[in-house]
């Protein structure tokens, strides 16, 4: 066993790091309050190559393996930089970007990928229904076959991304007799006829990161536009789960390194009673739960990274633990960072009330806490 | 990075599991309600089938750090089939091997590294005073030269093994610097105390020791030291120790708890099948997970020398205890009175699972080095300028 990382490897951190509280961080407060997208901080990412980080060269990308690209996500937490963007950011490369390169045909990818490789594009994905979230079999969005084009109806709900995406991955039932094998993806463009943006949803954090409804009403596209096979769709949105479980979970993991450094620094800073209130143990000892929980919680999203390096299929298992893990025990140190600041925690000058409000979504987004549960206790 | 096991540590994991056949059950069972001559004769009994394995000679001293990991996947597999044991076993070979190893004169003390390495002998290592349960610069024993060896007078707490230990390792001082004297338990001067009734680890003997000028000749000395690099190599050895303990525990009780819920039928069907007893089941096993791999990581930084390697194994010492007495409550809580009842394993880990969080560095001390360590690198000038 070895958990040493390449030169290479520690250095795009570092890079990573310093371009992102240099760059991105600076910004995080305004967008949060405004709860409006950065586009500036995007092009940012996309210049630097984050968006892209690992596709091939030819397509846009750097050809960075997965554990590279964790490193730069948790890098993105670390520097302090919006969670919504962090959001963003997976939910294009990872979850619409990465499923058109592993599944779309050559024309797909050539088409498609360094476009938003290099974010002249956002993408999007819709899986998540009104009525179907957890439950995929459920899904009612429906796609039907006529003639040289596939029509669609139906809506999906809670996208990020939905409302300025350029392009969509959609999930939508091909066929309704069977559970989630009648699930097939379709690629869906911006400007199709039929396809619109439902509201834009207020939310408790994440807020520079738009989430919306995504509505499809005949909505037409080419015959081209399906995405692997029929009936591969189920199977194609499980592989993003090996995603979702690492550089998706990785700025949360990061997000904890950034609240220990402002905890620690205004900790030393604050005085009380006459002295720093660095100096009570009640403080030590929450910034060392905020340590305790980043080392737990870093192997838990390398491992499935590393296995994912090595071709190894995922381990559903030890997908659903890092999920689950970071889930519910990043929920503390958030609170432990808004408790170190005290009312001025609670206040949204103070970077660790957007950090309370976005470790939210970590239990919740990708697959609840209560789902990984289900899925432990049958796979156990 | 390499999540997988080396050949070497799969191999050595695999020699300590096949220690424990099907017909070691109930010897360590019994272990837990032993009288003082069948725990020793019990646990000899398991240390004389370790040597084989190359497990008692692994990571004996700073120096033989780089044999952490493979003694790690050794550890795991010994912890997981007893708590017991495998704190009478790593007091023994680890710690009291380990101290004489990396800073005695191996050459000297051949006479009792040699049956140690045997496993025909029993060590203790003697450390914690009374009245200085963290501090060990304020120890009280200490050793007055006198011919060729010393007169050491001084009391000592909590010490693992000692009423069955054929040797005692005492740490003291000799003129104010640091110092190790090797005693017999039964030798003259030597009072090591009666059996502590403790909560938990009940297969293991814990008692005081009293030393009243007990004669120890200089060949039975280490030091004096320069420094305190003995203390910490014990400080190191016993965290993790207790890291591996907890994993150990709560493997195991994982393991027992999914095979109670899968065989135990209320209202007309398994317990298993309720989502309650479910997803207690899956917060254990994340909390297996997530302590294993805080575990690995953490003797993977001692292993090589990382700056970062005692903070880290602070971190997992911290977790894995709080972890494991976690898992021990949700285990007897899906068990609910059956779990109540004596002598079985949950509520043995539930009593067992609270040593970690206090033994070795306490889960208080560890948090305030932690943070002092967050704070040292996040460290503010004067007035908020940084």
């Amino acid at each position: 066993m070895d958990f040493s990382l390449t030169d290479e490897q520690r250095m795009f951190k570092e890079q990573v790091l310093r371009f992102a509280r240099k760059e991105l961080a600076p910004r995080a407060q305004e967008f949060d309050l405004r709860s409006e997208f950065d586009w500036e901080a995007w092009k940012k990412l996309g210049e630097f190559g984050i968006l892209g980080l690992h596709f091939p060269e030819e397509l846009g990308g750097s050809g960075a393996d997965v554990l590279t690209s964790v490193l730069a996500a948790e890098a993105l937490g670390e520097a302090g930089v919006d969670g919504g963007l962090a959001l963003s950011y997976g939910a294009h490369t990872y979850l619409c970007a990465d499923t058109i390169f592993s599944h779309g045909t050559d024309e797909q990818r050539r088409k498609y990928i360094p476009k938003l490789a290099k974010g002249e594009w956002v993408g999007c994905m819709g899986l998540t229904e009104p009525s179907a979230g957890s439950d995929v079999a459920s899904l009612r969005t429906r796609a039907e076959k006529r003639g040289d084009r596939w029509v669609l109806n139906g809506s999906k709900m809670f996208i990020t991304n939905g409302a300025i995406a350029d392009v969509a991955v959609i999930y939508a039932k091909t066929d309704t007799s069977a559970a989630q094998m009648g699930i097939s993806a379709f690629i869906v463009e911006k400007g199709s006829p039929g396809f619109s943006v439902g509201r834009n949803l207020i939310k408790m954090g994440v807020r520079a990161s738009p989430t919306s409804e995504l509505i499809f009403d005949d909505c037409e596209i080419p015959k081209e536009n399906l995405l692997g096979r029929e009936g591969a769709g189920f199977l194609m949105a499980m592989q993003t789960v090996e995603w979702d479980r690492s550089t998706l979970l990785a700025p949360f993991v990061g997000a904890a390194s950034y609240l220990i450094e402002r905890c620690s620094k205004y900790a030393q800073e604050r005085e009380q009673f006459g002295r720093p209130i660095a100096s009570f143990q009640a403080i030590r000892h929450k910034i060392a739960d905020i340590k305790i929980f980043l080392e737990a919680a870093r192997p838990l999203v390398y491992r499935i990274a590393w296995c994912k390096d090595q071709g190894r299929p995922l381990n559903h298992l030890e997908a659903a633990v890092a999920k689950l893990f970071i889930g519910d025990w990043s929920l503390k140190p958030t609170s432990d960072a808004v408790q170190v600041f005290g009312g001025y925690g609670y206040c949204h000058e103070y970077d660790v009330e957007r950090a309370f409000r976005d470790g939210r979504l970590a239990p919740l987004g990708g697959g609840t806490s209560d789902i990984q549960k289900v899925l432990i206790s049958r796979l156990m | 990075m390499n999540f997988d096991w080396t050949r070497e540590e799969a191999e050595l994991a695999s020699k300590v599991s096949a220690v424990f056949g099907a017909e070691c059950v109930s010897q360590l069972e019994a272990l837990e309600h032993a009288d003082l001559d069948e725990m020793r004769r019990t646990t000899l009994s398991f240390l004389k089938k370790l040597p084989g394995t190359g497990y008692l000679g692994l990571a004996l001293g700073p120096k033989a750090k780089g044999e952490i990991m493979t003694l790690i996947a050794g550890q795991e597999r010994l912890a997981v089939r007893s708590n017991s044991l495998f704190l009478a076993v790593e007091s023994s070979a680890r710690l009291f091997g380990g101290l004489l190893r990396g800073f005695g004169n191996p050459q000297a003390l051949g006479q009792i590294l040699d049956p140690l390495a045997r496993g025909e002998t029993i060590a203790a290592v003697a450390v914690s005073e009374p009245e200085e349960r963290d501090s060990p610069a304020a120890a009280l024993t200490y050793g007055v030269a006198r011919g060729d060896g010393f007169l050491v007078t001084g009391k000592k707490s909590y010490m693992t093994n000692g009423p069955i230990a054929d040797w005692i390792a005492v740490t003291g001082e000799i003129q104010g610097s640091p110092a190790v004297f090797l005693v017999r338990g039964d030798q003259r001067g030597v009072h090591v105390g009666p059996r502590l009734s403790t909560v938990g680890y009940n297969g293991i003997a814990v008692s005081a020791l009293d030393l009243d000028k007990a004669e120890v000749p200089g060949s039975h000395v280490m030091g004096p030291f320069e420094d305190r690099r003995h203390l910490d190599f014990l400080a190191t050895m016993q965290d993790l120790v207790l890291t591996m303990a907890s994993v150990g525990l709560i493997e195991r009780t994982v393991a027992f708890s999914k095979n109670y819920a899968q065989s135990h039928v209320r209202g007309g069907k398994q317990i298993v099948k309720y989502q309650e007893v479910r997803f207690k089941l899956a917060d254990m096993l994340t909390l297996s997970h997530s302590s294993k791999l805080l575990a690995y990581r953490a003797g993977w930084l001692l292993s090589v020398g990382d700056p970062e390697a005692a903070t880290v194994l602070r971190c997992a010492k911290v977790f894995s205890s709080e972890a494991a007495e976690q898992t021990a409550i949700m285990a007897m809580q899906i068990m609910a009175g059956a779990g109540y009842v004596s002598g079985n394993p949950v509520e043995r880990a539930y009593r067992d699972a609270k040593l970690a969080a206090l033994g070795g560095t306490t889960s208080e001390v560890a948090r305030m080095a932690i943070a002092a360590d967050q704070l040292r690198r996040y460290q503010v000038q004067a007035h908020g300028s940084h």
